[in-house]
């Protein structure tokens, strides 16, 4: 053989074996479930979580005293615990299964356990940027080895759904907490949910695998791969190429995807609870006006925003509190069309000459940038002339504290949006008089917003409690400082061999995912 | 030569030490907290000012800039802002990914690039050579991520011969290498082309000159006139060109770790400035200033060892 036909030859094996290496790809299939993420895990101990993300996972690893329901529902059901009562406004009893057992030799689960658990999230010495979610959690009086009852300092409504059913209601082993110095960052010395911990890869991926010491219901998946991707159109591409059985979509590829679906899969478009506004500067020189802000409120057609930005799948909001929850309003003060006429007469009445300038801050998003540009629009067509201005996440929302500068003074208009949770307070809280300069960057003040924030707080009326939340939002649309827009989608794409589990909005809880039946053409 | 070395070799690091100063300034400039990030909304002013004195940040930017450099001479690159995990270990663990890109990347495209430049120019003008310039063109005008994307969606998504995401299991050298050809192939494109036309216009030139002339006059095989004599002058702008190269591929590696969702410095830095994760940044920034101006020095030297008369110019001055 000549060194010609040697090389020729050696080429063409390559060739071959490097084909025949190539299986067509699909690693989804089988016991382990391949999922997205949209970050990177930093923290999986309860106290120092603070990504959504990081939440998932500790579902998955711990158990709470109660959690939420996988059936899309804010409903929450028993968990760790077999009893749980709350005795009065400001006291909760629980009674824990027996037989709940921490993996790495940690023994059984004992109402020690949720001492140590709950209290350490508002330990002072800790530090943790999550003691907010326990609200006036004061101590837990163990009773015997399973039971006892959680005391609050005052009562707080929100204490099952965000405090207790939350990431930071995780439950931890105390002794296996000790051993390691009292806290941990990724991975935990002992779990008692139904996954335990496996590997953890900076930005490639976190594996978790079936907890040996796990004896609730038995899980459908040997094992859970979870990848951080940032970019959600690398997610969807994946999802295509058969690397991923559970991932979000972007907006945009709703539509293409209704058209035409990956093989074997389907897709499921939820209504999500994150409220985005237009806020407004109350306090800036060109703002100070209510009749100007009425104006901006009246002249920006909230469905052409929501055509344009979200596709026309989101609806608009009538608040910040979605369909669903406690203090949802069945309808806005205003419009979602608005009405350019009124506004128009609102800005002649201000007596201001047009067109009248201002200026919308936007995160460098396509869908912001998108929601801003019909925004320009609208309110051009009845005599503002906005000036966009996008800035990366971290410059945004840093705009409106007073503790990172001057920038606050100069802040107009904004659309924002907030991560939200399944209880009222988590939306209100943002917008107390306390948070001027904080998170209240409309810079809104109104006491009996403040006074009926305390009051629905603090009460287990769940009546009450929704009419409160309707006359607050009621009194922020009043005060021209916020013009609501929706509350956005949430669009999941996933394998017909499988069934998502899936909290109300949208957010997967990993250990409910289940093998669907096997379905007839 | 060692002459040679010592002066590049300082002027290196007085880039290193300029480019990391201007970052740094830069990076302190533009608005955002890593307070509001780390700590979250509910994070009380005390834990802000807390984590602001643990990270420095209450101290002016010189002072900082200072104790930066002087840690960083010791090879402390400080804290992660979130983890606590020694910054220098972060970036060591992310960088082999980028590195393994940005070689595969390069070393496709110079596999490729330098014969196709060189067949080119030896049958010049030739049907072949129109086809392989139009070709080279071509692969210089298409952006990286059209590449990336169409990769994607023809290799990946339709073919399903290479993953779409990732990096392949870790000592799995077989599985890293399947995953780093789409990527590799985005990155690397653009450079097939623009290294054959370069080494095309090279040789061209240096076909023509005397000594070509003189050593086919010997009667020497135009295999041996063209590899030995011939390339081994004309591949000099090409090395230099390699060696920046490398570091555009650095800054380049970011979309294809983001598209592939891939490990590395790029997408590390990325979060980092997204999240004003400051000793990640500046960690991230001075381990790939390093590293560029490390590849322009071992392209100098390399052109000098090719090239006896650049090593000489420096010691007449």
């Amino acid at each position: 053989m000549s060194r010609r036909d040697f090389l020729r030859r050696s080429a063409i094996a390559g060739l071959g074996a490097a084909a025949a290496g190539v299986p067509g790809l699909c690693w989804a299939e089988g016991d382990v479930l391949h999922i997205r993420t949209y970050n990177d895990v930093k923290f999986l101990d309860p106290a120092l979580m603070f990504s959504g993300s990081e939440g998932l996972i500790g579902y998955a690893l711990f158990q709470n005293l109660v959690g939420f329901k996988s059936d899309g529902s804010w409903d929450w059901e028993l968990q760790a615990a077999e009893a749980f009562e709350q005795l009065d406004e400001r006291r909760y009893f629980f009674r824990l299964r027996r037989g709940i057992r921490f993996n790495n030799g940690f023994g059984e689960m004992t109402a020690e356990d949720v001492k140590y658990s709950l209290e350490r999230v508002v330990d002072p010495a800790l530090n943790s940027p999550n003691a907010g979610d326990m609200g006036s959690l004061s101590h837990v009086e163990v009773r015997d080895r399973y039971s006892g009852v959680i005391v609050l300092d005052s009562p707080f409504a929100a204490f099952i759904p965000i405090g207790l059913c939350g990431g930071t209601g995780c439950l931890l082993s105390k002794a296996a907490m000790e051993s390691v110095g009292g806290q941990f960052t990724i991975e935990p010395p002992a779990s008692a949910g139904p996954y335990q911990f496996k590997s953890w890869q900076a930005q490639r991926k976190t594996v978790l695998e079936v907890n040996p010491e796990w004896r609730g219901e038995p899980t459908d998946f040997r094992e859970i791969h979870i990848y951080p991707m940032i970019d959600v159109k690398s997610g969807e591409l994946a999802f295509e190429a058969g690397q991923l059985d559970f991932t979000q979509t972007s907006i945009e590829a709703v539509d293409v995807f209704r058209r035409e679906m990956p093989p074997a899969s389907r897709m499921k478009v939820i209504q999500a609870l994150r409220y985005y506004w237009v806020g407004m500067n109350q306090d800036h020189p060109r703002l100070r006006d209510i009749r100007i802000r009425q104006a901006i409120q009246w002249g920006i057609d909230v469905e052409a925003v929501i055509e344009a930005a979200w596709f026309g799948l989101s609806k608009p909001a009538t608040g910040i509190i979605a369909p669903g929850l406690i203090g949802h309003r069945e309808q806005a003060d205003i419009p979602p069309r608005g009405d350019p006429d009124v506004a128009r007469a609102l800005l002649r009445d201000a007596g201001v000459r047009t067109p009248y300038r201002i200026r919308l801050d936007v995160i460098a998003t396509a869908l912001d940038r998108t929601a801003a540009q019909v925004i320009q629009w609208s309110l051009g067509k009845v005599g503002f002339e906005v000036e966009l201005r996008t800035q990366d996440n971290a410059t945004f929302n840093t705009m409106g504290m007073e503790s990172t500068g001057e920038r606050w003074r100069d802040v107009q208009l904004y659309i924002m949006s907030f991560f939200m949770l399944g209880d009222p307070y988590y939306a209100t809280e943002w917008f107390v008089s306390e948070q001027v300069g904080v998170w209240n960057w409309e810079r809104f003040r109104n006491e009996e917003f403040d006074r009926l924030h305390k009051i629905a707080m603090g009460s287990s009326d769940a009546e009450e409690r929704d009419r409160l939340y309707q006359r607050m939002q009621h009194l922020m649309e009043a005060s021209g400082c916020y013009r609501f827009l929706t509350h956005g989608v949430e669009s999941l794409l996933y394998r017909d061999h499988i069934e998502p589990a899936l909290r109300a909005d949208g957010y997967p809880l990993y250990a409910g995912f289940r093998r669907a039946p096997v379905r007839k053409a | 030569m060692l002459g040679f070395i010592a002066r590049r070799t300082g002027l290196s690091l007085l880039i290193v030490v300029l480019a990391v100063s201007l970052l740094f300034g830069m990076i302190h400039m533009i608005p955002g907290d890593p307070a509001s990030v780390l700590l979250g909304p509910r994070a009380t002013p005390e834990l802000r000012a807390e984590l602001n004195e643990r990270m420095g940040l209450d101290q002016p930017i010189v002072v900082q800039l200072g104790r930066f450099l002087g840690n960083a001479a010791r090879g402390d690159l400080g804290e992660d802002v979130f983890s606590n995990r020694p910054v220098a270990d972060i970036v060591l663990e992310q960088l082999p990914f980028t590195l393994m890109l940005v070689f595969a990347a390069i070393g496709a495209a110079t596999l490729i690039g330098v014969p196709l430049g060189c067949f080119s120019a030896i049958r010049r003008n030739s049907l072949l050579d129109r086809i392989a310039g139009i070709l080279s063109v071509g692969f210089i005008a298409v952006p990286s991520f059209v590449v990336a994307l169409y990769a994607l969606l023809l290799l990946s998504v339709e073919l399903r011969w290479f993953p779409a995401i990732g990096a392949g299991e870790t000592g799995d050298w077989a599985s890293m290498a399947h995953h780093l050809v789409l990527p590799a192939l985005a990155l690397g494109l653009g450079w097939v082309g623009y290294i054959a036309r370069l080494v095309r216009a090279s040789m061209l030139e240096v076909m023509g000159e005397n000594h070509i002339r003189t050593a086919r006059a010997f009667g020497l095989p135009e295999r041996v006139v063209i590899g030995r004599y011939a390339l081994r002058i004309a591949i000099l702008p090409t090395v230099t060109i390699l060696g920046l190269g490398i570091g555009t591929m650095l800054s380049g590696a970011l979309f294809a770790e983001i598209v592939f969702s891939r490990p590395g410095v790029g997408k590390l830095l990325y979060e980092a400035v997204m999240t004003r994760n400051y000793p990640v940044v500046m960690g991230t920034v001075l381990v790939t200033t390093v590293f560029f101006v490390a590849a322009t020095l071992v392209s100098d030297i390399v052109n000098a060892l090719l090239d006896p008369r650049l090593r000489t110019q420096g010691d007449r001055r």
